[in-house]
């Protein structure tokens, strides 16, 4: 390298660490905050960001621009953020792919403490699905005849949520699926109705409108929901764990506190606006609004108890 | 379904989806008439700018160049002896000899109005076709499925071009490149060495555009000491010779009628292409005319034949890529990428998800064909002026526009340089004659190939016997087998027929992939 671009990079280099060190000592947010969401655009995860965005934007005053980043079920976009600059204007959607499964079950350039957690917007719950003819009228009578014989069951990825999640319950209940993997839950949903596979495991936007239409019957689901009513929950079948979905908003690891502080602050807000848990409803999700430490220890229990599975399954 | 058509018209009658009709028609028609530049390159430079726009118009816009790309070929074919492609080369017989005795307008008019009427009997049929197939093919599931696209490979028996080991490698690579990333089925990293920006495996755009358009623009480039070649209709003092009488056109209603069927069918098939449609309508023609020894010479007849049977190809080869998805030649291969960028999966689920969405682009393909035949009508003149421009005019444009898509398509700047990198390689392609277009193939239909293997084991496990249970399965391993040894047939009488017309028209060039300039 000669000396003329040498000295003219060591003066944009100190170019750079003044205008980095200008920001950190103004009060943040000055400048846009780009959230990138892991998937493609118009999928659950990037409705849920964009609802968010929308409504925070008014809060914090600057523009909070979505932007989606999608490939390598979700590592792609994740990475990203994991390696960006840690000044609070770069943020990722987290979910229970991208932060608690992928990182343990296929390799990352990343783990769960590559990111600060901020907010937990929404959850879905995790259920069992079987076509209306099914011969298995309750769950009970689905785990007697998993036990005895090959049943399959439609998930999206031999490492994806859907199948660690139904493992979890399968080696509960003693049984042993035969997984036939799509690639979303939407498509699993089409099999079962269509009597290709035996049962799937789904979340109520994909098997909602099947269930509903009598289709398909929802046999065991994480928790009570008003739309789907009589359906069991794993806990009544002593089913020990957490079955849901979730989106929320993190940040990468060592952004200045204040960044976690305010858009907190910001979340708590919206979450009180009529429009915005109206604009979550109509998405079909459940507003589970979570902020805090207690989150965070929650969190990481299921970490752990996806590392224990993943150990398993490496063996 | 009538209902459903009905309301299709009702949201394509709409400001946006208009423009975008008219837009893609001028599109197609200048593209399409600029030697060099073919309807699928057209297509893959336009396909980035729909990204924005809903897919009723996005799509309806692509179909339209599509549709007028197709047409626009036969302009360069009649007025400069160079047919945009392998299909337009009996028009190039025919029609250039009328233009060499003065009657260029006849030809031109005798095309254009076979082009459309073979394209409206096309989308007719595909409209009401489409959805009743579908309901059938419905019933497969991941093993009929698997069938279904071991047949869609079949494709590739016409798609090869000369050699057929040469069209297998070409799929192979495709394949091979449609695995790069994380595998969605076991999650496992594929041939990303790696580089997390691999995991999401290469962007559709950037790779269709560097494999299919840039090449040629290299190409041009090699090319740049081969002399220009401006087009212009050349005018007969006898008003009768620049336009076509009804009384004419009625005269050859018939062939126009019976090619159009021809092309229709041969559309409808996966495999067979527009060209072998416009050989085999152009031969037929030929055999039932009263006047056979036109042919060759300026037989107005034998432009109505050649040009719509292969413009039918256009509607009917849209029926097995939305029913089956199967996408019946390379544009069908490149509209079905582009489907599935707007979100709306080909297949039979299709016409259940998004009813609205189809049947508006079912209506919009409908009015191109009336949208063609205004605005070619109207603007013959200016195309062809627009189309003759120098190619160091040209050529600059595209690869901007070229670069500029391949960017929009994600905002990213790795896309360049996958578009850098497919640029090379799809050169090199060409070099050593392997098919761009049978890669493209490979590279769409194997996650869909993949994933359908998977689940078929997962379902039968090892009861193998299962993968036979089925009574599709066995319809389609039949209709494999027949289309291998069909498309053995018909290239073997396409060559010959081939070889008849070169004898009568040695200037003509052509090549399967696009035109060439004349040396």
């Amino acid at each position: 390298m000669n000396k003329p671009t040498k000295s003219l990079l060591t003066f944009i280099g100190a170019l750079a660490v003044s205008f980095s060190a200008g920001s950190a000592l103004a009060a943040y947010p000055e400048k846009p905050i780009n959230v990138i969401v892991p998937y493609g655009a118009g999928g659950d995860s990037d409705l849920t960001t964009r609802i968010w965005a929308d409504a925070v934007e008014e809060e914090l005053g600057v523009p909070v621009v979505v932007i989606n980043k999608a490939g390598g079920g979700g590592v792609v976009g994740t990475s990203f953020v994991a390696n960006s600059k840690k000044d609070g204007y770069t943020l990722i959607n987290a979910g229970l792919g991208n932060m608690l499964v992928t990182p343990n079950f296929s390799k990352t350039p990343y783990d769960f403490d590559s990111f600060e957690p901020v907010v937990k917007m929404t959850a879905v719950p995790l259920a069992v699905v079987v076509s209306k003819d099914s011969p298995y009228k309750n769950f009970d009578q689905f785990v007697l005849a998993a036990k005895e014989k090959r049943i399959t069951q439609g998930s999206w990825g031999a490492s994806s949520s859907g199948t660690i999640l139904a493992n979890i319950i399968a080696d509960q209940m003693g049984y042993q699926p035969k997984y036939v993997h799509s690639n979303t839950t939407a498509a699993s949903m089409v099999s079962v109705v269509g009597g290709h596979i035996d049962s799937a495991v789904s979340f109520p936007p994909a098997f909602g409108p099947h269930v509903k239409s009598g289709r398909a019957v929802a046999l065991v689901m994480n928790q009570k929901m008003d739309q789907f009513p009589g359906v069991p929950t794993f806990e009544s079948y002593g089913i020990k764990g957490s079955f849901e979905g979730w989106s929320g908003i993190f940040a990468p690891k060592g952004v200045p506190q204040e960044v976690v502080e305010k858009l907190t602050a910001a979340t708590i807000k919206i979450m009180k606006k009529q429009q915005v848990l109206k604009a979550y409803e109509n998405i079909g999700a459940v507003v589970d609004f979570r902020h805090g430490s207690d989150w965070v220890a929650d969190m990481k229990v299921t970490y752990e108890v996806m590392k224990d599975a993943a150990g398993k399954i490496k063996k | 379904m009538l209902d459903n058509i009905l309301g299709g018209f009702a949201s394509i009658f709409a400001v946006g989806p208009i423009l975008g009709i008219i837009a893609g028609v001028m599109i197609g028609i200048i593209f399409g008439a600029i030697p060099g530049i073919s309807a699928i390159m057209a297509i893959a430079i336009i396909l980035p700018l729909t990204f924005y726009v809903d897919p009723i118009i996005g799509i309806t816009m692509l179909l339209a160049v599509y549709k007028a790309g197709i047409y626009g070929g036969s302009i360069s074919a009649i007025l400069i002896n160079t047919p945009g492609a392998a299909a337009s080369f009996l028009t190039a017989v025919d029609g250039h000899a009328l233009t060499k005795a003065g009657k260029a307008g006849k030809a031109l008019d005798i095309s254009l109005y076979s082009s459309i009427s073979g394209e409206m009997l096309a989308t007719l049929v595909l409209i009401f076709v489409a959805a009743p197939i579908s309901a059938i093919s419905l019933q497969a599931g991941p093993v009929e499925k698997v069938f279904l696209l071991l047949f869609a490979f079949t494709v590739i028996g016409s798609l090869a071009g000369e050699s057929i080991p040469r069209g297998l490698l070409s799929c192979c690579l495709g394949m091979l490149f449609a695995m790069v990333g994380m595998s969605t089925i076991t999650g496992a990293s594929r041939f990303t060495f790696g580089y997390t920006e691999l995991m999401a495996g290469f962007t559709f755009t950037p790779m269709l555009i560097g494999i299919l358009v840039m090449p040629e623009v290299i190409n041009t480039i090699r090319r740049r000491k081969v002399p220009h070649h401006e087009m212009a209709i050349t005018r007969s003092p006898n008003p009768a010779d620049n336009r076509i009488s009804w009384k004419e056109f009625r005269s050859v209603f018939g062939t126009v009628l019976k090619s159009s069927g021809i092309g229709t069918f041969i559309g409808a098939l996966p495999g067979l292409g527009s060209s072998t449609a416009a050989f085999i309508a152009y031969g037929e023609a030929k055999r039932t005319t009263k006047k056979p020894e036109e042919y060759g010479k300026g037989s107005v007849e034998g432009i109505a034949a050649a040009e719509s049977a292969n413009n039918a190809v256009c509607g009917s080869s849209l029926i097995p890529m939305l029913t089956l998805s199967i996408p019946g030649d390379d544009v069908a291969a490149l509209l079905m990428g582009a489907f599935l960028i707007h979100g709306l999966t080909p297949g039979p689920m299709i016409f259940f998800e998004h009813p609205d969405t189809i049947y508006a682009i079912f209506a919009g393909f409908l009015i191109t064909d009336l949208f063609l035949l205004g605005i070619a009508k109207a603007g013959f003149k200016s195309f062809v002026k627009i189309a003759s421009l120098r190619r160091y005019y040209i050529f600059p444009c595209v690869t901007v526009f070229a670069f500029a898509g391949a960017f929009t398509a994600g905002q990213n700047m790795d896309d360049i340089l996958v578009l850098i990198v497919f640029t090379v390689l799809g050169y090199s392609m060409r070099l050593v004659g392997l098919n761009p277009a049978v890669f493209i193939i490979g590279f769409i239909l194997t996650p869909f190939l993949e994933q359908n293997l998977d689940q078929a084991i997962s379902i039968v496990g090892t009861d193998y016997h299962l993968f036979f249970a089925s009574p599709f399965s066995w319809v389609f391993i039949a209709l494999s087998i027949f289309f291998v040894y069909s498309s053995i047939r018909m290239r073997k009488k396409a060559a010959n027929n081939a070889a008849d017309g070169i004898t009568k028209n040695p200037s003509a060039t052509t090549s399967g992939e696009a035109v060439q300039i004349p040396k």
